[in-house]
């Protein structure tokens, strides 16, 4: 079947531009183009580069102050339950009770450090979807460069927008330096 | 395209103005590749020979505090020099000292991250990997004097047969939580900041086991804009829980020694003053490794006078802070009502067992450092490396100081001791400095040591809009000329 | 390059998470169940140098407690019978002198066996208080706390073996809730006793003579309350003071 056809439909194609302006640039053309799936990949995370890609604020932070509130909330009940319930433990002349709490300061403020610190963690894994092994963009020899010095802008198949001859054009009339179609793994 | 160079135009860069042009943060105009090359070229390549004059040695002194840890745990805490009056001996002065060492990195990746101090980048990395070891190295006191190792678990809150429940009014319960609170957060950061660090390694490395080891570990990180902005909000909502949580640390160390009521101990100035002297302490110790450590790798243009110059100051800084906190302890005591407290004192840096340890410190921690107010001292490196030194040894008499002397001759004369440290001490504190380094090493060997992808980002021509900024540049001076 | 990772490789994030969670929560569960006394001590039955029968003596002969373990109302101890003790009813001629069971008997008391050692019968100890806890049995039978509270059912087993937890947060429970526990004096070694078998009258005329209050008087502030273990228990309470000790001194001197 894939013989008879001229040009398979890719999974991506990379493009490699010549620096960081270059590549802001072109993002601001692939966002007003109106692509859906589409990245720019680079050594270092560019300044300003969301607003070039449309993209909002991250809000990792209200995972975070979720986390940290859970942190707060455990180390309270930890306290209370175990100091004034359970186990309420009469030393240094120091009450048992609801006014005991600046002694519960200390903790309370670890805890909801700790609980946030891996509410960052996991909720940074969870939302940038790592960690995954295997992808696509890892067979292309020349996305490799983003980790050294590349800019690369990578444009996937799964567009509306997207057709093989149109969107190679596109990207060489927005500066691309070098065109790599990237494959998927065979299944 | 057009549209954005007109915006441009209007804003004026700073380095375009004369004058006001900031000291570049990396030398030579060196280019991105050229960082990746030379910081993995570091783990890539063979290690120098001084690498390996220096690791065997630490891993024999490593050796020799895990045989002293098993003397320990098998004959019990007997073997140590601390008994009543003095309880703690060595091994919370050690506690202390490497957990104050354990506060530059935090202290570098968060602080100067809020501020916006861009010179971090280059020495970020090293100094969280500092910290890391240093926090290890403090880790194993605490769980060793408690004597019955096994039962260490007893710190933790974990519902038992016995019902016991800790104490949560005692600071030595909110030292258990904030150190390893600390630590775990440190972890966090460290490696967070490593991933991008690792797929760089990850791409470049040939053999099997490195592309399967650095691939695994990078958690196949692609440098996407989608995944930079929220590894970039979550490095900065680290950066903002740990500025808050290294300075709690060492409050709560000093809240150990502060809420009891020993004179020489009790006193209200021991939380900023050991937050100080940890600050002090702690980039001490990173300029005493990375000053060999970047002659050694060539990283000259990365970690550059500039840098060390920061420190320095720094250094000057805390330890003026620290002088001060030292005077005013004397004045307290000498203002104040308490006759304990005068005693003490008077003790501390007159007539008692340890006014040479006092004195040492004194003049390491408070004397040695204000040589830095000359520039031209702060630029000589052989200056700066003794300098950190001295301050090393004078962080570890502070803790010294405190301790001991403090409860060697509190209230009554019948309680009144002298403490020196047994032979399986001084080989212990020998040992954890034979393990810090040998971690050092490896992380050295292993990783890479300086944040690759922060350093390009400081880097001019990282910025988007700077070739914008070269073309507006080369067209003035087109216009001037024509 | 092609990927060095297969493809598999990108769900084992999510399986790791479901499979550490799972094992966590096996582990847990298994340490909670078996790293506590109620697992470790709890049945312990070793084989004693004599078979001596509990259900036999204490419950069919009826034999008190006291008769054996004579102590435990004036010793913080409570003693092992000496074997003069056993053989006032073992000895010649009396009750079974002969029986092949009580050989470990005659070696250590009948002078004129062939097996004659004088070595006292060596009892193979159950409940151990450790070094480092305290504990006063007069202090407690004395207060109302029946054997049966920490030694369970002993009159029923035919060998005897350890029936309660006997943790630290066993002796708590009872320190912070004595109600629960506390029984009339002429009780304690009563291993049978039900809140029921007490006579109310005999019991409020005890009260009030204790407290001073009148007989009329308590029955009534009790009248809509069920009498049962923890009523009598907390009039035993509040009639004797019992305030039991839970500071670490109490154990850990």
């Amino acid at each position: 079947m894939s013989d008879t056809k001229t040009s398979p439909i890719p999974f991506a194609f990379v493009a490699e531009f010549e620096n960081a302006t270059e590549l802001y640039h072109a993002a601001e053309h692939v966002r007003d183009e109106g692509f859906k799936r589409w990245d720019v990949h680079t050594p270092y995370p560019v300044h300003g580069m969301d607003h070039a890609m449309g993209l909002g604020k991250s809000w990792l932070s209200a995972l975070v102050l979720a986390g940290g509130t859970t942190g707060f909330l455990t180390a309270l009940f930890l306290q209370f339950f175990t100091q004034i319930s359970l186990y309420p433990t009469i030393v240094q002349g120091k009450p048992a009770n609801l006014s005991t709490i600046p002694a519960f300061f200390p903790v309370l403020f670890e805890l909801t450090i700790l609980f946030s610190a891996f509410s960052v963690l996991f909720g940074l894994l969870i939302v940038i979807m790592l960690p995954r092994w295997n992808h696509p963009l890892f067979n292309s020899e020349l996305f490799k460069k983003f980790s050294d010095d590349g800019f690369i802008l990578v444009i996937e198949s799964r567009n509306r927008k997207f057709d093989v001859e149109g969107t190679r054009a596109f990207l060489e009339k927005i500066g691309a330096k070098r065109i790599e179609a990237v494959e998927e793994d065979p299944v | 395209m057009s549209q954005t160079v007109t915006n441009a135009e209007h804003n004026v860069h700073p380095s375009d103005q004369e004058g006001i042009a900031r000291e570049p943060l990396v030398l030579n105009n060196r280019s991105m590749s050229w960082i990746t090359n030379r910081i993995c070229g570091i783990v890539e390549n063979r290690q120098p020979l001084i690498w390996w004059i220096l690791f065997v040695p630490s891993v024999l002194l490593a050796g020799v505090l895990g045989f002293t840890l098993v003397y320990l745990v098998s004959t019990g805490v007997g073997i140590w020099g601390n008994n009543q009056p003095v309880a703690w001996g060595w091994a919370i002065v050690n506690f202390v000292f490497w957990i104050g060492i354990g506060h530059a990195g935090t202290l570098i990746s968060a602080i100067l991250f809020l501020t916006r101090q861009k010179w971090r980048t280059s020495v970020n990395r090293a100094s969280e990997a500092m910290t890391l070891f240093a926090v290890v190295c403090a880790g194993i006191y605490p769980g060793f004097h408690v004597g019955r190792f096994w039962m260490v678990w007893f710190l933790a809150p974990v519902p038992n047969a016995n019902a016991i429940w800790q104490n949560f009014k005692s600071p030595l319960l909110w030292d258990v939580f904030a150190v390893s609170t600390y630590f775990t957060v440190s972890v966090i950061f460290w490696y967070i900041g490593l991933i991008p660090d690792l797929a760089t390694m990850r791409d470049r490395a040939v053999t099997k086991v490195r592309k399967f080891l650095y691939g695994l570990f990078a958690l196949g990180w692609r440098g996407g804009n989608r995944q930079w902005r929220h590894y970039e909000m979550g490095y900065l909502l680290l950066a903002a829980l740990s500025t808050p949580l290294v300075l709690s640390v060492h409050s709560v160390v000093s809240f150990d020694f502060a809420t009891s009521i020993v004179p020489g101990w009790h006193t209200t100035i021991f939380p900023p003053y050991f937050v100080a002297g940890a600050v002090f302490g702690g980039f001490a110790m990173v300029l005493t490794l990375m000053l060999p450590v970047r002659k050694l790798y060539g990283l000259e243009d990365m970690i550059t006078p500039k840098h060390i110059d920061n420190m320095a100051k720094i250094i000057l800084l805390t330890g003026t802070i620290v002088g001060y906190a030292y005077i005013m302890e004397l004045f307290i005591s000498y203002y104040g009502a308490n006759k304990f407290e005068k005693d003490a004192f008077h003790l501390r840096i007159l007539s008692g067992h340890y006014t040479w340890a006092y004195f040492c410190m004194f003049f390491c921690n408070v004397i040695s450092p204000q040589i830095f107010w000359f520039a031209k001292m702060r630029k000589n490196l052989w200056v700066v490396f003794i300098i950190a030194n001295f301050v090393n040894a004078g962080m570890w008499f502070e803790r010294f100081v405190i301790i001991p002397t403090s409860v060697s001759m509190d209230f009554l004369p019948g309680q009144w001791g002298f403490y020196s440290p047994s032979i399986v001490e001084k080989w212990m504190f020998l040992g954890t400095f034979g393990l810090f380094l040998s971690l050092f090493l490896l992380f050295l060997r292993f990783l890479p040591v300086i944040a690759i992808s922060e350093v390009k980002g400081v880097l001019p021509e990282s910025d988007p809009h700077h070739h914008d900024w070269e073309e507006i540049k080369a067209r003035r001076n087109a216009a001037h000329r024509g | 390059m092609a990927n060095l990772f297969p493809r598999w490789t990108n769900e084992l994030p999510l399986k790791a998470v479901v499979c550490v969670a799972a094992l966590g929560g096996i582990v847990s569960g298994l340490v909670a169940y078996t790293a506590t006394p109620k697992y470790t001590r709890v049945g312990y039955m070793p084989e004693q140098p004599i078979p001596f029968d509990h259900s036999l003596h204490a419950q069919q002969l009826g034999m008190d407690c006291r008769y054996c373990h004579s102590f435990v109302e004036q010793s913080s101890h409570s003693n092992l019978p000496a074997d003069q003790v056993c053989w006032n009813c073992h000895g010649p001629g009396k009750v079974k002198p002969d029986s092949p069971k009580l050989q470990a008997l005659r070696e250590a008391m009948d002078e004129s066996s062939e097996d004659y050692t004088g070595r006292p019968v060596a009892w193979v100890q159950i409940h151990e208080t450790p070094d480092y806890a305290y504990f006063n049995h007069s202090a407690h039978v004395n207060r109302g706390v029946s054997c049966v509270e920490c030694h369970g059912q002993v009159n029923e087993m035919k060998v005897v073996y350890h029936a309660k937890p006997l943790s630290m947060s066993f002796c708590l429970d009872c320190h912070r809730n004595s109600e629960k526990v506390l029984r009339p004096l002429d009780q304690i070694t009563n291993l049978d006793w039900k809140a029921e078998d007490v006579d109310k009258d005999a019991f409020y005329a005890y009260l009030a003579d204790k407290t001073g209050k009148g007989v009329e008087d308590l029955k009534k502030a009790d009248s809509h309350k069920t009498f049962d273990r923890l009523l009598i228990g907390g009039h035993l309470k509040e009639a004797w003071n019992v305030h039991p000790p839970q500071d670490c001194t109490a154990c850990h001197r």
